[in-house]
């Protein structure tokens, strides 16, 4: 058996400071769920395939399934729960409930983070754009048109 | 899925990162964007004492474009390659295989040195313990049977990075550093065409960069691959082309490399500049071992890379014709 040390580990989350003794091997995606209980990230897949998982880091979409937790320390992470303004859904969050571009729901927090993400880096993306940003987050129930549908409409506004 | 227990390393230099896989060697697995290697060890196909990440290491990081060479740095997201005006503009193949490597996500924090160093694969070897227990021990999990191959001495696993047969065509070069020395070489001899151990790299060496010579004369490149989606999968069977010509249009280099078509990318011996394209399209089909290992099968990917050649060859001649 391979000895494994604890060690402490500093997550900034959300804008806010989380500091935790774990092992060496916790995922990400692990410590986000299990240690902070910000369950919405989801996991599916947990090898990278999904996009299930996709947090944001330093503002860039990562897999938080293939990311060590004890490695994106100093670093700015952000998940679904960090996207609402306040009390209010965000921009991205209220489009895709407005243009239905969710049913089951397990997909969405990765799919309006990558959204969110791409909408930041060019805020009036093509559909063609739109849907290359969108091609790792895989949804097994909308069929997508409603997805690419609600980014288009924030595209369309620039937002 | 639960990585296995190991100790955590983080250098802060490229000199302590040599320093400590000299000590840990065999040890020690090399993690930079962590998409590869994090994957193997969930499956548990690899179990190492030590993860050393070194994705933090910047001056591993970064495309510099000089008189005669092109420098990537190992630890370049693929994302960065992908969008580099230079790269798009000078190595259309490299910026097409970037942007194609799994999905977008994936390329924002897998390195093109990961990619390159990325192990073989086999439907009969990357599978979960449970899979795996039910199935004879085969030669890449040190047996002595090959389970795609029925009766062969040899493990038939499959290369399926997407960089290493673009870096190939540009005839790239590959800094290799260990601990008080450094050596240059050329990609192709980074691959030892064995599944079982791929790689011609010592234990207390690390990929540091990648060179891509300036390319003679008027020239055009690209990448073409199969798989199962449009975006995630690893390639089934994929074409690299690389056509320089003279000013009068006469064609002095023509190098093809396919890839997921064995254990390495592989050269197609292109002898005379004027082979005809169905030509050199039969070649690469013979070259290619239509193995029923991966999602599709065997002879269709095989049949494929002949398709892809043909592709390749003609987009890198397109590319030379824009350029004019």
């Amino acid at each position: 058996m391979n000895e494994m040390k604890k060690t402490v580990i500093t997550l900034n989350v959300n804008n806010e400071t989380y500091e935790l003794v774990a092992y060496p091997n916790r995922t990400l995606l692990e410590v986000l769920r299990d240690d902070l209980h910000l369950t919405g990230t989801k996991e599916s897949c947990g090898e990278g395939v999904c996009g299930s998982c996709t947090v944001l880091v330093d503002g860039t979409p990562v897999r938080s399934c293939l990311t060590l937790a004890v490695a994106v320390q100093g670093k700015e992470i952000t998940t679904i729960e960090g996207l609402r303004v306040g009390e209010k859904l965000h921009p991205v969050q209220e489009a895709f409930v407005n243009h239905h571009a969710i049913q089951c729901g397990f997909c969405s927090p990765g799919m309006i983070l990558t959204s969110y993400a791409l909408l930041k880096e060019d805020p009036r993306p093509t559909e063609a754009a739109i849907r290359r940003a969108l091609s790792g987050n895989i949804c097994r129930c909308t069929g997508y048109a409603k997805i690419v549908e609600a980014v288009k409409s924030l595209a369309e506004e620039g937002k | 899925m639960r990585l296995p227990p190991f100790q955590y390393l983080e250098p802060t230099n490229v000199e302590e990162a040599l320093s400590m896989i000299a000590v840990h060697k065999e040890a020690v697995k090399i993690m930079a964007g962590g998409t590869d290697l994090l994957n193997r060890m969930k499956l548990r196909l690899i179990k190492p004492t030590f993860v050393m990440n070194i994705g933090k290491l910047r001056n591993m990081d970064g495309i510099d474009s000089g008189d005669t060479e092109t420098v990537i740095g190992a630890n370049t997201r693929l994302k960065d390659i992908a969008g580099a005006p230079l790269i798009n503009k000078k190595f259309r193949a490299i910026a097409e295989a970037a942007s194609r490597v799994a999905s977008p996500t994936i390329t924002n924090m897998a390195t093109v040195g990961g990619n390159i160093l990325q192990n073989t694969r086999c439907m009969y070897y990357d599978q979960s313990r449970m899979v795996l227990n039910g199935l004879e021990r085969c030669h890449k999990r040190g047996g002595t049977v090959c389970l795609a191959v029925k009766g062969s001495q040899r493990c038939f696993s499959v290369y399926q990075g997407d960089m290493a047969p673009v870096l190939t065509a540009f005839d790239a070069r590959c800094i290799l550093e260990r601990k008080g020395s450094t050596r240059t070489v050329s990609i192709r001899e980074l691959f030892t065409n064995n599944g079982v151990t791929p790689f011609a790299i010592g234990a207390d060496e690390l990929l540091t960069k990648i060179i891509i010579p300036k390319p003679e004369g008027i020239y055009g490149s690209a990448y073409r691959k199969l798989r199962l989606r449009g975006s995630v999968d690893y390639p089934l069977a994929s074409a690299a082309a690389f056509v320089s010509v003279t000013n009068n249009r006469k064609v002095t280099t023509c190098r093809v490399v396919i890839g997921a078509s064995g254990a390495a990318p592989k050269v197609i011996d292109v002898a005379s500049c004027e082979t005809d394209l169905e030509e050199i399209a039969q070649k690469a089909y013979e070259c290619a071992e239509g193995v029923d290992n991966l999602q599709m099968p065997g002879a269709y990917r095989r049949k494929m890379v002949s398709v892809l050649t043909k592709r390749a060859i003609k987009a890198a001649i397109n590319g030379i014709k824009e350029g004019m």
